[in-house]
């Protein structure tokens, strides 16, 4: 089976459980103590889809959206990204628009957007309804989901939902575009120019 | 999104984001140093950066109308002092090494299909002045008056910008710009408000006003540089696929607007030798893995009129049409022998290089080659620092392509970009629109203990370092650099050189028009390199500056492409808008002999050679003042030595591997010039080119480097 790689980057305000939901996804675990991201570029997991075999590059902010200064280089290239509020705090889902704005701006045209309601766990606490995050998803074209990266609910769901929603590879015209990531190795001959 | 207070103790603090104070922050965060890094700019990279087509139009103003930069309020943070320490304020203003800024737009201001769309309010505010335009545009065929006018002015007032410039400061260039803000300013004073990119409509605006001067040229368009299909209206069969324009049409200005998201415009145009010390950095580090990069995949030259490809790889030479067979046998035995150091060379010590390569009788064409293109020097470089530049050359060919140059997808400004994530991602802290206001000194030991920041909030740290353009001029070796760069950013509807493929990255050298002038560099970029809308190209010139970019470049643009000064340039592409500036040069900027603590530590911004090497240089040479002991930029590890990766066990480094085993194989059958070459005793050298690479590869512990030469062939 084919491997793809996607690129998926998480925005949301600090604390609303991104590095959780992540850390689930990817290892199936759950701290309580979870240590800000540290040392780790982006996480990866592959899943299979249809005949393809996914594979996610799962990319933190690393504390970059603390002070409002990520980079456009965090968005480059993310076929996906996972916009997390914490469904005990209205205001992380008041600056849902501002993340939503901040993508228009600096991601990918063709970006699949994913909003998740976290910590789910937590309904008597709740301060933002679903119905109302629901709708204001719908009204942008996003997936929608609740999740709890506690009690591991929804969370493979989320990024499955993503998974159907990568459109299928484009015509290999317009993805050849030869260009390369440098590792140890060389990438493949180019075609010669003359 | 909240904002919360800085931490208020940090081990290093990094005032700047550009390339060399990124690498800085990445090295030092990497082995555990707890670093703040500011930029009191809204964007990462400072001169370094890279911008969107409005992004740029922002910069620009803030560039010239005499903006008063964000001139803090004077605060009094004396109260912050404890006892033995002095207070070091730094630059408040933005003392941009940036001077000469102008825009020229050459392409009509919108055309009429997107008139007749119904689009969002902000397209229908110039119809007005377009009124009388837009059939004439759309058929190619009438020029309206109109235009001719625009035409005369523009050219009466460059004229008038010009001799005010010669010998005059800044300052006047500001007052001239400002009269002119307040003119337009007050002609469109009912304009709505243009919301685009990421800044500020009104500045927008003002910009669209102010400094572009449009002068649109529409006759005799047919013939675009891209390819031999002229009137007959088919559409451009190398232009971009996604776009069904017709052939005639050219885009304009509103269209560069509105795909302005496509364009990522340098300020600093360079390459990375694919064995220079970025690359090797950024794989050291594992930084790489947040890149993406194209092959350079032409070098050029200009010679009596005509661009033309240089041939550097053996393929190239083999295939070569320009060069006959006993030129071949020349160059190639020429590369070879360049290789090892000869008796020869040493006789030339001290000599220019161009001696030698005459005494070499390679003949005109490859003298030129060999010199302006693969040593890029000059007629007096010296013999051995000559021979140094092609054996770097020669030794950069074949790791990643057919020349020894590449770019970073979305362009220069990313690099910088991904060591502060590296940065981050080992827990450094960031903060745009965020400065500081001055160093709390300890006045026994002369170090710098703390910073105040912009907010007024005292941060301890035990060193600090900055870009040049926080330090007051008054604590300046120098005041001013004794060096600067003049630059151009054309964008441009064809390729200087057609072929084939429309997706080329071209170097393009042009030697100095007369002797002892500057020699041009020219990069054409192509929209595949993320860095322009699909049917333009970014072409950005660089050289040491003897005036202004102006005068230092617009001959050769004029020369080079089609431009409303330019006679007779049928089959050139057209300029369609360009933006000249100087910049300080950074390797002219002292970094050394500041009035500064000991533990503060300068970086010079960009400098104007080709590679990385200066600012590589200076990050690492501070890195080990502030940590003597420590490795720089150990690698990171990777994600998936980290994490139990559930599906596939194959790392990529192994699949990546097959892979391009194959490819190399194919590469091998369907060599065209291969036969040639080893009719031309090619076996041999390249023989010596792989025992090369194999040392290397034990140097450098890397076991798969090489890349078979064959298949360049
Ligand atoms: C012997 C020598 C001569 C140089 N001559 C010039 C010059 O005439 N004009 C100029 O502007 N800059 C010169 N440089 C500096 C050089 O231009 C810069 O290093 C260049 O900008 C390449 O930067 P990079 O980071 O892409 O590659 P680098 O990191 O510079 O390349 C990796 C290695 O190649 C070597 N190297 C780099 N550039 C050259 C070069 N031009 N010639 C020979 N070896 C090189 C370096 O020693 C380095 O170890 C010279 C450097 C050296 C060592
Ligand atoms: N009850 C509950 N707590 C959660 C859940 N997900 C995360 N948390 C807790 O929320 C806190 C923040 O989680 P992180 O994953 O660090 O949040 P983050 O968005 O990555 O935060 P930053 O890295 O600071 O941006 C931690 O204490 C987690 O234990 C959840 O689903 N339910
Ligand atoms: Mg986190």
């Amino acid at each position: 089976m084919a491997i793809r790689e996607l690129k998926v980057c998480l925005l949301g305000d600090t604390g609303v459980g991104k590095s959780s939901i992540v850390c689930r996804f990817v290892q199936d675990h759950f701290d309580h103590n979870i240590s800000p991201t540290i040392g780790a570029s982006f996480l990866t997991k592959t899943v299979p889809c249809g005949n393809e075999l996914h594979k996610f590059l799962i990319w933190d902010t690393a504390g970059q959206e603390r002070f409002h200064s990520l980079a456009p280089m965090y968005y480059r290239g993310s076929a996906a990204a996972v916009i997390v509020y914490d469904i005990t705090k209205l205001d992380s889902f008041q600056t849902l628009k501002k993340w939503v704005k901040e993508l228009k701006e600096h991601g990918p045209e063709d970006i699949v957007v994913a909003i998740a309601g976290n910590k789910n766990d937590l309904g008597d606490i709740r301060e933002v309804p679903m119905k109302e995050a629901k709708e204001f998803a719908e009204s942008i074209a996003a997936i929608f989901i609740e999740t709890s990266a506690r009690n591991a609910v929804n969370v493979e769901e989320l990024f499955q939902k993503i998974s159907k929603q990568i459109p299928p590879l484009e015509n290999p015209e317009v993805d050849s575009n030869e260009s390369f990531k440098l590792t140890r190795q060389p990438p493949p001959s180019t075609r010669r120019c003359c | 999104m909240a904002s919360e207070d800085l931490p208020s103790e940090f081990d290093v603090v990094i005032l700047g984001t550009g390339l060399a104070e990124s690498v800085v922050a990445a090295a030092c965060a990497r082995v555990g140093q707890r670093v703040l890094h500011l930029d009191r700019k809204s964007y990462y990279a400072g001169s370094w950066a890279s911008f969107t087509f409005n992004g740029l139009l922002s910069w620009i103003q803030e560039h010239t109308a005499g903006s008063q930069p964000e001139t803090e309020e004077l605060h009094d943070w004396s109260n912050l002092l404890e006892d033995g320490e002095e207070m070091i304020c730094l630059s408040n203003t933005n003392s941009a090494p940036f001077s000469n800024v102008q825009v020229y737009c050459y392409t009509s201001e919108k055309d009429e299909e997107e008139e007749d769309e119904a689009r969002s309010p902000e397209a229908l505010n110039t119809t007005e002045e377009e009124g009388g335009r837009g059939g004439g545009d759309e058929d190619g065929v009438t020029e309206p008056a109109e235009s001719h006018t625009a035409e005369l002015k523009e050219e009466e007032e460059e004229e008038g910008g010009e001799r005010r410039q010669e010998g005059a400061a800044d300052a006047q260039e500001e007052e001239r710009e400002e009269e002119q803000e307040e003119e337009q300013v007050e002609a469109f004073p009912s304009r709505p408000q243009v919301s685009w990119g990421d800044r500020g409509p009104h500045q927008l605006q003002k910009t669209c006003g102010l400094n572009i001067l449009h002068c649109p040229i529409t006759q005799a368009i047919q013939t675009e540089g891209e390819g031999p299909e002229p009137e007959s209206g088919q559409p451009r069969p190398s232009a971009a696929p996604s776009q069904s324009e017709p052939v005639k049409k050219k885009i304009s200005y509103a269209q560069l607007l509105k795909e302005g998201r496509r364009f990522n415009i340098d300020l600093v145009s360079k390459l990375m030798y694919s064995r220079g010390s970025l690359v090797d950095l950024l794989i050291k580090s594992n930084v790489s893995r947040y890149a993406e990069f194209k092959n350079v995949t032409r070098i050029l030259t200009y010679r009596h009129g005509n661009v033309e490809q240089v041939p550097c790889s053996r393929a190239d030479v083999f295939a070569s049409r320009q060069l006959s067979v006993v030129e071949k046998r020349k160059l190639m035995r020429f590369l070879t022998s360049c290789l090892e150091e000869t008796q020869e060379e040493q006789a030339f010590a001290g000599r220019p290089y161009l001696e030698f390569l005459r005494d070499q009788q390679l003949g005109d064409n490859l003298q030129h080659f060999l010199l302006h293109s693969i040593a890029m020097a000059t007629e007096d470089t010296p013999t051995e620092e000559g021979l140094a530049s092609t054996r770097h050359f020669l030794r950069c060919l074949g790791r990643y392509g057919n020349t020894p140059f590449l770019f970073p997808l979305y362009g220069l400004g990313e690099i910088p970009q991904c060591f502060c994530r590296m940065c981050a991602v080992f827990g450094g802290i960031y903060c745009l629109r965020h400065s500081v206001h001055s160093l709390l000194v300890h006045k026994d030991t002369n170090r710098c203990k703390a910073v105040i920041d912009s907010r007024g909030q005292r941060i301890s740290c035990s060193h600090v370092v900055v870009e040049d353009g926080y330090v007051e001029a008054a604590r300046k070796p120098t005041a001013t650099p004794t060096r600067f760069l003049s630059r151009a950013v054309l964008i441009t509807d064809g390729s200087v050189l057609s072929s084939e493929s429309d997706q080329q990255v071209s170097l393009v050298t042009v030697p100095p028009s007369e002797a002892g002038g500057p020699s041009v560099r020219l990069v054409e970029l192509c929209p595949s390199t993320m860095t322009c809308m699909p049917g333009t190209y970014l072409v950005h010139l660089t050289c040491q500056s003897v005036s202004s970019a102006y005068q230092d470049l617009s001959p050769v643009v004029t020369r080079m492409f089609r431009t409303p000064e330019s006679h007779d340039q049928e089959g050139r592409p057209s300029v369609l808008w360009c933006l000249y500036f100087n910049m300080a040069d950074g390797s002219a900027v002292e970094v050394e002999g500041h009035d500064l603590p000991s533990n503060v530590y300068v970086c010079s911004g960009p400098d104007g050679g080709l590679g990385h090497q200066h600012a590589i240089g200076q990050a690492e040479a501070i890195f080990h003042k502030i940590l003597p002991e420590d490795e720089f930029c150990p690698p990171a590890p990777n994600p998936e030595d980290i994490i139990y990766d559930g599906e596939t066990c194959t790392s990529p480094l192994g699949e990546e591997g097959e892979e391009r085993g194959e490819e190399e194989g194919e590469g091998e059958g369907e060599g065209a010039g291969e036969e040639e070459g080893e009719g031309e005793g090619g076996e041999k050298e390249e023989k010596e080119q792989e025992e090369e690479e194999e040392e290397e590869e034990e140097r450098d512990g890397e076991v798969q480097e090489k890349q078979s030469l064959k298949s360049e062939e």
